[in-house]
């Protein structure tokens, strides 16, 4: 449905967006993924035609609605796409049905089939009783059901969403989370979702894309991403928490783990990176034939499980376990570490084995 | 929570203070604005005054010496309003939205006119569009050959054009401020609706920047309804009376009782028509915008429009900034209007008297009065600078850390008064009020101490905006942490609050003292041999047919006044936030 | 402090001003005056001729040491100036040199704002109505006058109801007489003058005037038509002299203004010439008058200006009258001979004006003024 080829925008300043390719079928939940600065803004306004790409091409269905050789790119409004702007922009003088209202008046319908619209969107998202509020009278969560409410009224093919959670309280953003993937699911539309937020990327996508400087690091199924990350970024990037990093290297007796020589035989060419899942690393109060000693950093309860973390000069590692004694700060820990590592990433984050 | 408690027991230690300062800058206020209103409407309800409200309101006189003035300065209010909200949103839109070549520079001469003096720009008027309705020496364009009708030369159609010239760039800076906060995901969501160009604009950036345009039509308004010197200039050869024209003539042939009426008029009808832009404005709903992280600001391609509209905008630019200062530079250089491009002379500005040249006034620079005046003026601007901010800021603390009770609501209130009286209303009051003595306070008239009192007044509003700003600055948190050691009101302003400001402090000090340098309306009727002013003795000169003397002395004021200012831009380091781009 | 300061300051010049010292003053010669005002060292005159700044230098030659500020100022400005002043109990000025004689007399004289010196060395050199109620120094004039360069043959007006008439509309110039009181007593005049301008009248179209119902007298209704014939305002002589005067015109406006100011034809580019043919008149003769300020911050210097201002004993009244000595302006002092070029003072048609008259209905004539404007 979206087809994304060789996509790079430069401001003049160097490439923000740098030559991505990807495709996703009709229905397909996409979230871009990265850190900020990425370049997923960029993309997604790419996609809504909002800004023309300097090469490269935007393809929906069967049209190509952008080509930046050419220079050549559909306006916005005829794509039929929904953008939810990240500041929600609504546009403060219109009341709540004025807002999901406007867009339908510019596109010509007429009055009766507005105002069923209107309504029916405005059930769809629960906020029928705020039809007559203006956007300043209405709380964070209900200004975003707004714009949602508005980018759907026309009933675009294609819904775009610009970090639409970020401005709202942890709570709320679960909930909407959620009420996001039901709009999605009864529209039936694809999506594109820009989001910082990996935890959000892994919940609602189908597809995942992790930006990274303006290229893609890795394209696929939540599951894909932690189970067989591409790049040490990746793994670094996505998981809760995020897969742990050691910096491996062969020695005389073993494998030297960021310094420490311990008793291990994977295969090991050179200086590398090794992955180790948090949950499967162990921790106790007493050193054992492959751990790591670590200053206690801190412990958080997850779902019935512990998730702790020690720490010192170079060097975090964090392990969910079941259980774990009562460690203050300053005590040691030993972590311990498998012996065969999930993952091998070169020194500059390329995947080994 | 013992912090918190903490907290409130200081807070609760301090309210007496808090009462203090209220109540000192209560009185301040009392003396200096609402004092001479009472003033001036006690003096006109004195048992031999009264009968001046029924020759002004409602006799055979009221025609010439209320209504007809009254209805030119009602059209002049509104078409300067119009105009100005027009011209300045134009600009402000291309500067701000859109991708309009050479925007800097545009934002910068969109704001210049405000500092060449209005009876200066009046004064260029005439220099080019004067005919022959006065016979004598013809304008520049009549010299051409061209025939200048007299509604072009004289009336309301040069006084509304060059009202428009000299507010426009208020306008602007006000509306380019609120257009640089509208975020532009509003525009692109619009965008992403279908809207075109056009019902971007109707439907979206002019509702929101509503307000704005409202707030920056009503001051347009009111700045042009007590211009005095504008409309003196160009009305009185086809006898256009303003109400602020009249109000001068009234008292400068002696008759107050009449001018002090017609002031109180002028007061009541501009303080109204600002009343209603506030109620419309704060009757609608404020479209703070909801902020979040915005996008890289995109701006509204203009395609093949851009340099026709760049024309256009730089059209009105230097039709209002670059030549009327030529014209001021180049007629103060020639003996006359009619020959702008030969016969020039540096006597005006340098030579000895000369009984030859202007009956034996001496060029500028050895000119007694003009050197006085000079002086005068300039002292009289680093006072006023000085007062005013101390006044701004003083209000502007009292209500940043006391934000409600009685006293509270009444100063804000009376601090916003002088907003809406024009300067020549207020002078008036003034008079009024210190003319005579009070107690064993002697009289001030005549004295510079009353200027230094009255331009302080006029200026309250400006200087608790820019105290506010100031006051902004700081943050609250930090003198909330001095307070908590203990340190008492004075040492909080010393050792937190001002060396934070102080740059700001004094940009706004150099922004009152430029609006002294050119005011006239205020001055004009304070004005004494003893206390010259450089912008009253311009208006006389010109008044006096020394054209070539008042459009030096334009000029010298327009140097001053933009050197202060590039001094203030330059301390403030202030980044207008619509041009970033 | 300051406050003690002013108290005694005050009594100090109420000393100064008492009668007694005051008559001293009064009775004193030039050389006795002059120790005395070397030592106040300046002397403040408002004036209502820019002349002023001549007689400036000529003052500070004759008696260096004495710094003479001259202010230039219109008539009505420094009435209200005055009046502003002693209201507010302080006195900027020494010596006013004013025209305006209704107002001046009624207004200020007799409320005791100003008050009459004259000089011991004038002492039979005046007549009695130039030395009371005030000094006079001379006669100045507000008169009819045309551009002579447009019209070599003569003035192209020889009655005033002309200016009423169709081919004078828009054409002439004249100062508003609600801000120039001599415009006002001009006006005035014209009003007192109602029987003369009825003759006039008939004179012109042939037939008796007819009254509107807004005119009370022949003289109301010339000013209603002259306002209605789209007489032009200005704010100053000057503008009336450059419109009327100013050469290389093809049809150049007349107007009314100063005879005297002829003088600048040259200096100015101007051609101004007095129409003297007029019927009725052709304007109004009124006296300059020296008042002395009645708390002067300094007498003598004050008394060596207005001795200064009347001229000295040469037959033309040497510097401090040079000024004056021109061609329009009528010295008061019957020593002194006026310019040979003007018009002489007893062929001149210009009408006397009568201060007392004058004051009672002028208030009125502005108010009609207003109507009309």
């Amino acid at each position: 449905m979206i087809g994304i080829d060789a996509l790079t925008k430069d401001f003049g300043e160097g490439p923000v967006v740098d030559a991505v390719s990807l495709s996703v079928p009709q229905g397909a939940f996409l979230v871009l993924v990265g850190p900020s600065g990425c370049g997923k803004s960029t993309m997604l306004r790419m996609l809504a035609g909002l800004e023309k790409p300097t090469s490269g091409t935007i393809t929906f269905g069967d049209v190509k609605v952008s080509d930046g050789e050419s220079g050549w790119t559909i306006a916005p409004s005829r794509r039929d796409t929904g953008l939810v702007f990240q500041s929600y922009a609504l546009w403060p003088h219109m009341t709540v049905a004025g807002n999901v209202d406007w867009p339908l008046k510019v596109a010509g319908l007429d009055k009766a089939e507005r105002s069923t619209r209107v309504a029916e969107v405005l059930g769809l998202l629960g906020i029928e009783q705020l039809a007559r509020r203006y956007p300043n009278e209405i709380s964070g969560g209900q200004q975003q059901r707004v714009a949602i409410a508005r980018m759907i009224a026309p009933k675009p093919k294609i819904m775009l969403f610009d970090e639409p959670l970020s401005n709202l309280d942890a709570k709320l953003r679960v909930e909407m989370r959620s009420e996001l993937m039901r709009v999605h699911r009864a529209t039936g539309a694809t999506s594109v979702y820009v989001t910082h937020d990996q935890v959000e990327a892994m919940t609602m996508a189908s597809h995942v894309a992790v930006l990274n400087r303006g290229r893609i690091q890795q394209f696929g199924t939540p599951r894909d991403l932690v189970a067989d990350p591409a790049t040490a970024f990746v793994a670094t990037f996505v998981g809760t928490p995020p897969a742990n990093l050691i910096e491996v290297e062969p020695a005389q007796d073993g494998i030297a783990f960021a310094g420490e020589i311990l008793p291990a035989s994977f295969p090991l060419d050179g200086p590398a990176q090794a992955m180790f899942l948090p949950e499967t690393l162990r921790v106790s109060r007493e050193a054992g034939p492959r751990t790591i000693a670590l200053e206690f950093a801190e412990a958080s309860p997850v779902a019935g499980r512990v998730m702790v973390t020690g720490a010192r000069a170079g060097l975090r590692l964090t392990a969910v376990v079941d259980d774990v004694p009562g460690f203050m700060p300053g005590d040691t820990l030993y972590f311990a570490i498998p012996e065969v590592p999930a993952a091998l990433f070169s020194v500059d984050g390329e995947r080994l084995a | 929570m013992t912090f918190s408690g903490t907290i409130a027991r200081v807070r609760a230690g301090q309210l007496p203070q808090g009462l203090v300062l209220k109540l000192v800058v209560l009185a301040l206020l009392g003396v200096l604005v609402a004092a001479p209103l009472m003033r001036i409407v006690l003096e006109t309800l004195a048992p031999d005054a009264i009968g001046a409200w029924t020759d002004v309101i409602a006799s055979r006189l009221s025609r010439n010496l209320l209504w007809v003035p009254l209805s030119n300065t009602l059209i002049l209010g509104f078409g300067t309003a119009v105009i100005c909200v027009a011209a300045g949103g134009f600009l402000a839109w291309l500067v701000v939205m859109t991708d309009v070549p050479f925007r800097r520079t545009i934002a910068v001469m969109a704001t210049l006119p405000f500092m060449i003096p209005g009876f200066a720009t009046a004064l260029a008027w005439t220099t080019l569009f004067r005919n022959n309705r006065l016979g004598g020496q013809s304008g520049f364009l009549e010299s051409l050959g061209l025939t200048i009708p007299d509604w072009l030369s004289w009336g309301i159609v040069p006084s509304l054009v060059v009202l428009s010239a000299h507010y426009y760039s208020l306008a602007f800076a006000i509306i380019a401020a609120a257009l640089a906060s509208i975020n532009s995901d509003l525009v692109e969501a619009a965008q992403m609706a279908g809207a075109r160009r056009a019902r971007i604009l109707s439907g979206i950036v002019l509702p929101v920047a509503l307000p704005a345009l409202l707030s920056a039509g009503a001051l347009s308004f009111a700045e042009a309804v007590s211009n005095f010197a504008i409309p003196a200039i160009l009305g009185l050869p086809v006898r256009m009376q303003t109400m602020a024209t009249r109000l001068y003539g009234l008292i400068e042939i002696g008759q107050s009782g009449r001018g002090f009426v017609i002031a109180i008029l002028l007061i009541a009808v501009s303080a109204f028509f600002l009343w209603l832009g506030m109620r419309v404005i704060n009757g609608r709903r404020t479209f703070a915008t909801i902020t979040g992280k915005g996008g890289r600001a995109k701006r509204m391609p203009l395609g093949a429009a851009r340099w026709p509209l760049f024309a256009f905008a730089a059209a009105i630019c230097s039709t209002t900034t670059i030549i009327p200062v030529l014209v001021l530079i180049i007629s103060s250089l020639s003996t006359s209007s009619s020959q702008l491009f030969s016969s020039w002379t540096l006597h005006y500005w340098l030579g000895a008297s000369n009984p030859d040249f202007a009956q034996g006034q001496a060029g500028i620079v050895h000119n007694p009065f003009i050197l006085d005046a000079i002086g005068t003026t300039v002292t009289l601007g680093l006072v006023v600078a000085v007062t005013g901010t101390i006044v701004g800021l003083l209000v502007a603390y009292t209500l940043a850390r006391y934000r409600t009770g009685l006293a509270s609501g009444a100063i804000e209130q009376l601090s916003f008064v002088p907003l809406l009286l024009p300067g020549i209303g207020f002078a008036a009051a003034y008079i009024a009020l210190f003319g005579t003595p009070i107690g064993p306070f002697p009289a001030l008239y005549g004295t510079l101490t009353l200027l230094v009192i009255a331009a302080t007044a006029s200026l309250i509003p400006f200087a608790v905006q820019s105290g506010r700003a100031v006051i902004q600055q700081v943050s609250g948190d930090l003198e909330e942490s001095a307070r908590l050691t203990g340190a008492g009101f004075l040492r909080r302003l010393a050792a937190i609050t001002v060396p934070l400001a102080a740059r700001g402090i004094v940009a706004g000090a150099l922004l009152i003292f430029v609006k002294i340098m050119r005011e006239l309306a205020l001055v004009v009727v304070l004005f004494t041999p003893a206390t010259p002013v450089l912008a009253v003795l311009a208006y006389r000169y010109a008044s006096e047919g020394f054209a070539q003397f008042a459009n030096a002395i334009a000029v010298v004021i327009l140097a001053i006044s933009a050197l202060a200012t590039i001094l203030a831009n330059i301390l403030q380091n202030r980044s207008q936030p619509w041009l970033k781009s | 402090m300051v406050l003690k300061q002013m108290l005694y300051s005050t009594a100090v010049a109420g000393l100064l001003t008492a009668p007694a010292i005051a008559q001293d003053l009064d009775a004193m010669s030039v050389d006795d005056l002059l120790p005395l005002a070397q030592q106040e060292g300046t002397v403040t005159v408002y004036s209502f001729t820019s002349r002023i700044a001549s007689v400036e230098a000529a003052f500070e030659e004759a008696y260096p040491g004495i710094d003479m500020i001259g202010f230039d100022m219109s008539s009505t400005e420094q009435i209200t100036r005055i009046r502003a002043e002693s209201d507010a109990g302080i006195s900027n000025v020494d010596v006013v040199y004013i025209s305006d004689a209704p107002v001046v007399v009624t207004e200020l004289l007799e409320a005791g704002l100003i008050a009459n010196y004259v000089p011991p060395r004038m002492d039979g050199r005046l007549d009695d109505e130039f030395t009371s109620p005030l000094l006079a120094q001379r006669l100045s004039t507000k008169v009819l006058m045309y551009n002579e360069e447009a019209n070599p043959d003569g003035a192209p007006v020889d009655n005033l109801w002309a200016l009423t008439t169709e081919d004078w509309t828009g054409r002439v110039v004249m100062v508003d007489p609600l801000q120039r009181g001599d415009y006002l007593d001009l006006m005035t005049e014209i009003v007192l003058q109602s029987d003369a301008m009825a003759e006039a009248y008939e004179a012109q179209f042939g037939e008796a005037i007819a009254l509107d119902a807004d005119a009370q007298n022949a003289g109301e209704q010339f000013i209603i038509d002259l306002f209605a014939n789209d007489v032009i305002l200005v704010s100053s002589t000057d503008d009336v002299n450059a419109a009327v005067g100013a050469t290389g015109q093809d049809n150049p406006p007349v107007g009314f203004t100063s005879y005297s100011d002829r003088r600048d034809n040259e200096d100015e580019g101007w051609a101004l010439q007095v129409a003297n043919d007029v019927a009725p008149s052709n304007g109004i003769i009124f006296p300059a008058l020296i008042g002395l300020a009645t708390n002067p911050a300094n007498p003598a210097a004050a008394r060596l200006a207005i001795d200064f201002l009347m001229g000295d004993d040469s037959e033309t009244g040497g510097p401090g009258f040079a000024p004056f000595a021109v061609p329009g302006d009528y010295a008061t002092r019957n020593d002194i001979t006026n310019h040979p070029d003007a018009v002489a003072l007893d062929e001149f048609i210009a009408w006397r004006i009568d201060p007392v008259a004058s004051a009672e209905i002028r208030q009125d004539v502005a108010d009609l003024i207003l109507v009309l404007q």
